[in-house]
């Protein structure tokens, strides 16, 4: 079977790199169009702080300024992901709420001149009370950041199945364990940028992104402009990692200077205001309470997470649940309680994250070791026991259609000899492992789905049309990929037309594990619908059945006598002639269930498929200095069929840095409302001298619904691979973490409490 | 993030240096690599009307043996300075601070005088002027306090030079050329124990060379960081002996290195002055990890390198 | 303020241009000259993605002022092709699968390609130890690591 297809399952060379490699690849900040402005931002530099008047005229008189702007200028429309989230401003009026905030802004002929005009804003401030940690924030009496959240209790999420009380009760053993942990910067190497460029009512926008639909709907909601004058084009991505997914302050920044500087105007970020004013991770508290059976079933599980959501909602409810839910898909639980609250800060705005929520996850995945320990029993028995299995349904009511877990649980286990090496115990060194299971794509309304146009051209050539997003994780290149396989021509014979609104339709992004199972899906049934009218005229022509028609390498010809023959350029003209030619389109939607809703119906199917991963890490420690290494990372993904294993491979690699390794050393530090490593050279993001021995597995299954059997490709090591770390922290140490990064001095500690314990 | 205006001269010889720097009234800066100052310009912390190019300057690029000195001109990148054979024979804390300084690209660019004369460094500190501004200004910014240390009366920022610690482990001179005249003194003298203005030097000189006493030493190096490239010293460790005698030297705690003579070197030497040197360092909450630890790896780096010393010799 | 004349070599061709005498020459070379290769990621020398060749070493060209390249010779990575055949390291890139969003991409590459200048066989350790001087929020290093292993053993 494996062998029937030319290039899905093969190591294909991804069709974005050549531009890559060249320096071609164009990027926003690269764009430069006629008359093109520069614009800059004024941020605020208070936390809290009331806005009595914002004075732009001595900025509009220095030469060379188009344009200034603040909220003033704006329709002062709130944008939320939600109906119940419309919280921030964009360009506040009323009152500023985090340092970096965007305030004012102008347009200049260059950025001297901007930076010149910048200094002559006048913005008259009253500072306010501010509140930083967000478990003060919750308190009676604490500064209230906005009016309609009470407490500043932006989104609890409350959800109860069973009688968690009484299965606690009843448990053999029950633990609770709090562990804390520093919101990740995203990093990612571009800093944001856009170019906004408004002509004749019609605006133009590029800006990395994840989703342009969405972000076009935005815009039109925030400018009143017409959605079908609101454009947002196809550019490459230097990395979102989740922190692209919605509309920023700096794309209506843009577009409002555009409209009233009458050009194009470019707005890109310095790194610092990139870490400062764009959106970051949550950091996070996660109180876990389980319950055992004798034998290790977990009975019931109790939790309290708090995120810290800094000032405005952003995909708040989103945030609040996922890192519940991707547990929730791993494991059984008859009894679970959880509360997530996500509570205001006057910190920058959270959003949702590729390694979202490790805190909680390393924290049960932990605490589960040291429950497992206690019953005898040892970290791949107790996930193997407690893991879902294909045809469960999980606490919240998702069936599991396709399940890889144990298998990857047993292949990653045998390859690292788990067993031995955690029993042990060589002092200083530790093996963990975490698992998760993700969910591939979620209830997003009728943006759920996907379609797709394809037309083949008179030379044979085709040209596909696509809302899919590539962030660059290859997402182009898959897309290619499959309708390469199916249409039977080489990959480079596809041009890809892909994320741009005016003529692309609408699809989930590139934020919600969606990619593949539903965009690229799209992309198959569209070829499918297209290959359909190939092979009924190459039938045709070559007088045999359809049945028997095969394409492949530009060649259309029969299976039983494979010399009668005739290059598929020849059918699509013929298509021509016969005035119907070979065009055709194609969509998918996954089958959620779509009353289901974050934070009034928590229940539901969640996705259409889920896919599944574990991790195991093993780690040295310094016992002088706490310093932990990692010379060992090994991981198992269920993807599904891979379409293109080196792509799976280097999701799977990228995920190990950008969470295992960062477990050790990335976080971000404030002091109040001061980010102090708004850089990165003070944010770590690990260097290649950091990083483990890799061996990645991939457990490949076939989905029923995926294209050729596909899920999603690598997340969910992006999920665990921080558990696995910590896990194996926990094991070299003896005890249980408090805080994550697992920097040098909070294992010199760790190893310095468990001395004193002995004692 | 664009540089504010500044004029560009290229000398090529030192008296030319200098001469630009008193046309400037010493409202210019000296530039070898620029890897520690064009990051301070642009963050607004160093201004200048002019920035006065030193590599041009050919004398400054030469490494020579000379009446018992090796002899190294300011401008000698730290990668050649690693490459060269008798830094490895004769000086190995020195090759493995310069092995551990930075990362490959920036040791090719950064030379060993730029990299002794860096900047004092604090979290607090190197950030743009809008961050400051929000912050406020601090004793190194010309502020009334320090931002980190509440009623404190001194800035405790750090020096961060990996190489300048090593050196001064090897008992390194430093030759200086200035509007005043030529003058040699120990490298430990340029420390002003000021973090605001770390160096002795007087306005406009220029530091010509670096010498070191031509001794086969035992030495090592050991560096506190978090990543194992790129990042700067959160505690730097160097040791150097030649028989009985040695050399410890503390850095990247404070804006001042802190130096231990070593005579008759026994079993109880380095202990002694590992205690000594915690109870000496004053590490405060201005860097990604904390004081706390920070002091208490001061005597556990310590008695690293001279494990390490004391290995080599058997 | 006034601007300068400076005169260097870029990918093999001379240029000679007024620039400002406190412009950068990752400016230089992405404003004035087209060659939007090198990205911007930092400007403070902290991630490498900036990196050229200058007279045969990696330079991170946000730190260098333009009249410091007075008479140099800059490669960028759109020099790396010769005769309109790709770099042995960019193939290799390619091959083995260690681009993805491609950022850092030309900075790496630079850097590779300096390193390989220098020692046509570099260890594995080596590679390792001459890329970290780049950050790649990406890939996790491993697939750029094996693409330089590749590349030393074609261009051989
Ligand atoms: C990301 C990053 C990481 C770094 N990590 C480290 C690290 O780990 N360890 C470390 O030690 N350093 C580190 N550095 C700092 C720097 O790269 C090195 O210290 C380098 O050696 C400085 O040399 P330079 O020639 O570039 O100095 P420059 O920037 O040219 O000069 C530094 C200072 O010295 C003055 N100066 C230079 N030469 C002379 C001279 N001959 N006479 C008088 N004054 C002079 C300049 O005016 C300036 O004030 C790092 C820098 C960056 C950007
Ligand atoms: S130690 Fe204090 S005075 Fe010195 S730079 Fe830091 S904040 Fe400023
Ligand atoms: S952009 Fe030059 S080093 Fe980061
Ligand atoms: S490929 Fe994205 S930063 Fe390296």
């Amino acid at each position: 079977m494996e062998n029937e297809f030319t290039t899905v399952g093969k190591r294909v060379v991804r069709s974005d790199s050549l531009a890559k490699v060249t320096g071609e690849a164009y990027y926003t900040a690269d764009i430069k169009l006629p008359g093109m402005l520069i614009a800059k931002v004024l941020r605020s530099p208070y936390p809290h702080a009331k806005i009595l008047h914002i004075d732009l005229k001595r900025a509009l008189k220095v030469p060379g300024v188009k344009a200034a702007i603040s909220g003033f200028d704006t329709y002062g429309i709130k944008w939320g992901v939600f109906r119940y989230t419309k919280d921030h401003p964009m360009l506040p009026t009323d009152k500023v709420r985090y340092i970096g905030e965007d305030v004012a802004a102008v347009a200049a002929v260059d950025e001297e001149t901007a930076l010149e005009a910048l200094s002559y804003i006048r913005v008259d401030y009253e500072p306010l009370p501010a509140v930083f940690d967000p478990e003060e924030a919750m308190q009676e009496g604490a500064p209230q950041i906005h009016n309609e959240f009470a407490n500043n209790i932006n989104i609890h999420v409350h959800i109860d199945v069973g009688k968690v009380d009484e299965a606690m009760k009843n448990a053999f053993l029950v633990r609770e364990d709090t562990f804390k942990a520093a919101g990740e910067a995203y990093a990612m190497m571009e800093p944001y940028a856009v170019v906004a460029s408004h002509k004749n009512g019609f605006l133009d926008l590029w800006m990395p992104n994840a989703g342009p639909h969405v972000r076009a709907k935005a815009l039109s909601n925030l400018l009143k402009i017409p959605l079908n004058r609101v454009r947002i084009r196809h550019i490459n991505s230097g990395g979102a990692f989740g922190g692209r997914s919605e509309v920023s302050p700096g794309d209506l920044i843009a577009s409002l200077l555009s409209i009233k500087a009458g050009g194009p105007v470019k707005l890109a970020l310095s790194r610092e205001e990139n870490a400062i004013s764009t959106r970051q991770v949550h950091d996070m508290i996660a109180m876990v309470k389980t319950g055992m059976k004798k034998d290790g079933t977990i009975v019931a599980k109790d939790y309290r997470v708090v995120y810290d959501g800094g000032a405005y909602s952003s995909t708040g409810p989103i945030a609040t649940s996922v890192p519940f839910y991707v547990y929730e898909e791993c494991y059984r639980f008859p009894n679970v309680r959880y509360n997530g609250y996500r509570v205001f800060t006057n910190k920058g705005i959270r959003g949702m994250y590729g390694c979202h929520g490790r805190a909680f996850l390393a924290g049960n995945e932990a605490q589960m070791d040291f429950m497992a320990n206690e019953l005898g029993m040892d970290p791949v028995e107790i996930r193997l026991k407690n893991g879902l299995t294909s045809g469960e349904i999980t606490a919240t009511k998702s069936k599991i259609t396709s399940c890889g877990l144990k298998e990857t649980i047993q292949k990653s286990s045998e390859r690292t000899g788990f067993k031995k090496k955690w029993a042990k115990t060589q002092k200083f060194k530790g093996i963990g492992m975490g698992c998760v299971a993700m969910m591939c794509g979620f209830p997003m309304g009728f943006r759920s789905g996907s379609s797709c146009y394809v037309k083949m051209n008179d030379d044979g050539q085709v040209t596909l049309v696509t809302g899919l997003v590539d962030n660059g994780q290859g997402n182009e290149s898959l897309a290619i990929q499959i309708a390469s396989e199916v249409l039977g021509v080489p990959m480079e014979d596809i041009n890809l037309i892909n994320a741009d609104t005016e003529v692309t339709n609408l699809d989930p992004g590139a934020y919600s594990q969606a990619a593949t199972f539903v965009g690229a899906n799209a992309v198959k049934v569209a070829c499918e619908n297209a290959r359909r009218k190939i092979v009924s005229i190459a039938a045709q022509k070559l007088g045999v059945r359809e049945a028997d028609i095969v394409l492949k390498n530009r060649v259309a010809y029969s299976k039983k006598t494979p010399d009668n023959k005739m290059p598929i350029s020849w059918v699509v003209r013929e298509a021509f002639f016969r005035g119907d030619p070979i065009v055709a389109t194609g969509s998918f939607f996954p089958k959620i269930d779509f009353e289901r809703e974050w934070v009034s119906r928590p229940w539901g199917q969640m996705a259409g498929t889920f896919s599944f991963g574990t991790s195991v890490a093993e780690v040295v420690i310094d016992r002088e200095t706490g310093k932990v290494t990692i010379p060992h990372f090994t991981a198992a993904h269920d993807c599904g069929r891979p379409i293109n294993p080196m792509a799976v491979e280097g999701q799977m690699e990228g995920s190990i840095q950008q969470a295992g390794v960062a477990t050790i050393m990335e976080g971000n530090l404030w002091e109040r409302g001061f980010l102090l490593n708004p850089d990165l050279l003070e944010y770590k993001v690990p260097l290649a001298c950091d990083m483990p021995d890799i061996e990645t597995i991939i457990v490949s299954s076939r989905d029923p619904e995926g294209p050729f059997g596909a899920k999603e490709g690598g997340l969910t090591i992006r999920m665990n691979a921080h558990s696995a770390v910590a896990c194996a922290v926990a094991n070299a140490t003896g005890t249980l973490f408090r805080e994550l990064p697992l920097t040098p001095d909070r294992v010199l500690d760790a190893l310095e409490r468990k001395k004193g314990i002995k004692r | 993030m664009i540089l504010p205006k500044f004029e560009y001269k290229k000398a090529g010889n030192i008296a030319k240096a200098i001469a630009f720097y008193e046309l400037y009234n010493g409202q210019a800066r000296y530039l070898a690599g620029g890897t520690d100052l064009i990051p301070l310009v642009k963050l607004r912390l160093s201004t200048a009307m002019a920035i006065i190019d030193l590599k041009g300057i050919k004398e400054l690029k030469a490494i020579s043996h000379q009446g018992g000195w090796l002899l190294i001109g300011a401008n000698v990148t730290l990668f050649e300075l690693k490459n060269n054979d008798t830094v490895r024979e004769y000086f190995p804390a020195l090759y493995e601070s310069l092995d551990a300084t930075s990362c490959e690209t920036l040791q090719m660019r950064g030379t060993i005088g730029g990299n002794i004369l860096q900047d004092t460094r604090c979290l607090l500190y190197n950030k743009t002027l809008e961050w400051r501004t929000a912050r406020g200004f601090c004793f190194k910014m010309g502020g009334e306090t320090c931002n980190v240390v509440p009623n404190a009366r001194a800035c405790f920022s750090n020096y961060c030079s990996d190489n300048a610690l090593s050196l001064i482990a090897l008992s390194a001179s430093v030759k200086l050329s200035g509007p005043q005249g030529e003058r040699k003194m120990r490298l430990e003298e340029i420390f002003s124990g000021d973090g605001r203005n770390p160096f002795t030097l007087m306005p406009g000189e220029i530091l010509t060379e670096i010498l070191i006493p031509m001794k086969r030493s035992k030495g090592a190096y050991k560096k506190l960081r978090v990543r194992d490239s790129i990042d700067y010293p959160l505690l730097g460790v160097a040791v150097s002996i030649k028989g009985k005698t040695g050399r410890v030297c503390v850095g990247g705690i404070g804006p001042t290195p802190l130096v231990y003579n070593l005579k008759d070197i026994n079993g109880s030497t380095f202990k002694d002055v590992a205690e000594k040197a915690y109870s000496d360092a004053r590490p405060v909450s201005n860097t990604t990890l904390s004081p706390d630890y920070r002091k208490k790896m001061v005597s556990v780096l310590i008695q690293r390198a001279s494990k390490k010393v004391l290995q080599e010799g058997k | 303020m006034k601007t300068m004349k400076v005169t260097f070599r870029v990918n093999d061709e001379k240029v000679t241009l007024q620039v400002r005498p406190y412009e950068t020459l990752l400016e230089t070379l992405r404003e004035r000259l087209d060659l939007i290769g090198a990205k911007e990621a930092c400007v403070m020398g902290a991630c490498g993605t900036c990196t050229v060749v200058v007279n045969g070493i990696p330079l991170r060209s946000c730190l260098v002022l333009t009249p410091e390249v007075d008479g140099a010779s800059v490669t960028t990575v759109e020099g790396l092709k010769k005769d309109e055949k790709l770099h042995p390291l960019q193939e290799a890139f390619m091959e083995k699968g260690a681009v993805q969003c491609g950022f850092c991409t030309s900075g790496m590459l630079m850097t590779a390609k300096a390193l390989l200048d220098r020692n046509k066989r570099p260890t594995k350790k080596e590679i390792t130890k001459t890329i970290s001087s780049n950050i790649c929020r990406c890939t996790g290093y491993k697939k750029i690591v094996e693409a330089v292993e590749e590349a030393a053993k074609k261009s051989i």
